[in-house]
């Protein structure tokens, strides 16, 4: 009994500390990354080839003077910063980094809590982190950060129900909501998700850029017409929250449901001993972050009145069609 | 351990209900009554009831509370009435069906023996015992409601359409 809460415990402490941690060096890795694509640098004064780059900007950012504009409603001015940090964490929760293994006769499984509707969590808390979008903008008492924020609730909006029916094709040939059985039923059958639903995984691509802000889909930031959007009056370590729990840690979790979904999570050859599945559930699911911050700095942004057309009048009715075709393969043929 | 939990989601639960009465900012109490909405998904995962769990959160946490906050932070607050004191003829009116409610919770209660804690159901194919209950034997009012739920839609799109 108490063993089993030290063990939660545990889980939930590694992987807040690794997922925060992560998230201050992705900045780093995006900086470098959003260099080397604009034919520059990217940081290299601070340390070794900028390593230390993140350390500095976190010292600057909570040196800085803590302002709250005027009007602004503060008990939520302070709440939007935890709505919108809290569901992005949460994600983290359903995420399977591993096969389950033993230690002292105590089978120990890499995840947080294998609920057996670990991907309707997921989607309920991509979508919660809309409040924090909002409410930040709502409570900063300011045009620009209120226009920002309803943007951010039409995309969020939209692209929850295409993200839902999306992913129901995986499901449904998965015969479970639970992220470890959709895994094991990969191995299983020795295949990855996406040889049999491409067009889900583009869906889900698409998706994910939107519901994690990055472009073409950040209409909510707009540097050109919004200066930065809903998060404009925040200042010092609350305006860094924000990029920190949007950019990065909710595209590193959607990327490992990604994972999960469509590339066999943890399964690869064993090729690096007993951590291989560790490496190979890592590795996937940078490869498909370095793909999104490769987006970010090659595309121009959408228009906000086509990214909502694009969602209910293109990717919706594909979803639907994905759904209905792969509802009858699995139908007639298992 | 279930009871430190039930209690706590409990009191969660009617604390932040109480609260989206009584606050007078309308954004506020929004925020109580999402919190609620939380709180009653958290009861029914602590019952095991992970399914509805699950949807309390998609379907009444986002999809339904997203389009109250849409509205009512985009109110402008300037230009509407101020709170004029305590509502007595309105609570007057009120008064009777306050008490014809408690009146029938009361009978409820004496009728069916709710004052033990729920039990938690050891159930782990929640979807699946749904998905099949819900399309053999509700399967013709489940078919109404959708009907019912496109008329709804159409209807609004109908309503909401701009004339040409």
């Amino acid at each position: 009994m108490i063993i089993d809460v030290i063990i939660a415990l545990g889980k939930i402490a590694v992987v807040l500390l690794v997922g925060l941690g992560l998230g201050a060096y992705l900045t780093w890795v995006e900086r470098k990354v959003a260099g080397h694509i604009q034919a520059r640098m990217g940081p290299s004064v601070v340390g070794p080839f900028g390593l230390f780059q993140p350390i500095a900007d976190g010292v600057k950012l909570l040196t800085k003077e803590s302002i709250i504009p005027r009007g602004a409603d503060v008990p939520v001015y302070y709440l939007a910063l935890i709505l919108a940090l809290v569901p992005s964490l949460l994600i983290f929760s359903v995420i399977p980094f591993g096969p389950s293994f033993t230690i002292f006769g105590k089978e120990i499984k890499p995840i947080i809590s294998d609920v057996n509707i670990g991907l309707l969590i997921v989607f309920a808390m991509g979508s919660i982190a809309v409040y924090g979008t909002i409410f930040a903008g709502w409570a900063s008492n300011s045009k620009y950060a209120f226009i920002g924020s309803l943007r951010k609730a039409a995309v969020i909006v939209s692209y929850e129900v295409v993200l839902g029916f999306a992913v129901l094709g995986v499901i449904l040939i998965a015969g479970s909501l639970s992220t470890v059985e959709i895994v094991n039923s990969q191995i299983e059958k020795g295949i990855w998700y996406i040889v049999y639903q491409p067009v889900a995984f583009i869906l889900y691509l698409f998706c994910m850029l939107a519901e994690s802000g990055r472009v073409p889909f950040d209409i909510q930031e707009a540097e050109a017409e919004l200066v930065t959007g809903y998060n404009v009056e925040y200042g010092g370590m609350r305006f860094g929250l924000f990029p920190l729990a949007e950019w990065y840690l909710n595209v590193v979790g959607l990327s490992a449901i990604a994972v999960v979904l469509f590339f066999g999570g943890w399964s690869g050859p064993n090729i690096f001993g007993p951590l291989s599945p560790y490496i190979w559930f890592l590795v996937k699911t940078f490869a498909l972050v370095f793909f999104t911050l490769w987006l970010h700095w090659t595309l121009p942004r959408f228009q906000a009145k086509d990214i909502t057309d694009i969602a209910w009048k293109i990717l919706l009715p594909i979803a639907l069609l994905n759904v209905v075709v792969t509802a009858f393969v699995v139908y007639l043929f298992s | 351990m279930e009871l430190i939990v039930f209690i706590f989601l409990s009191v969660w639960l009617v604390l932040s209900v109480v609260g989206a009465i009584i606050v007078k900012n309308p954004v506020h109490s929004i925020l109580f009554f999402l919190s609620s909405v939380l709180a009653t998904a958290g009861v029914f995962f602590s019952l095991g009831a992970e399914l509805i769990a699950g949807l309390q959160l998609i379907i009444y946490a986002v999809a339904i509370v997203v389009f109250y906050v849409l509205v009512i932070t985009t109110i402008p607050w300037e230009k509407i009435k101020k709170f004029e004191g305590i509502y007595l003829g309105e609570f007057l009116v009120g008064l009777p069906f306050i008490i014809i409610s408690v009146i029938f919770i009361a009978l409820l209660i004496n009728k069916y023996d709710i004052s033990s804690i729920p039990v938690k159901v050891e159930i782990t194919d929640n979807v699946t015992r749904v998905g099949k209950t819900l399309f053999t034997y509700y399967l013709f009012p489940f078919e109404v409601a959708s009907v019912i739920l496109l008329i709804a839609m159409i209807g609004a799109i109908l309503l909401g359409r701009k004339e040409e």
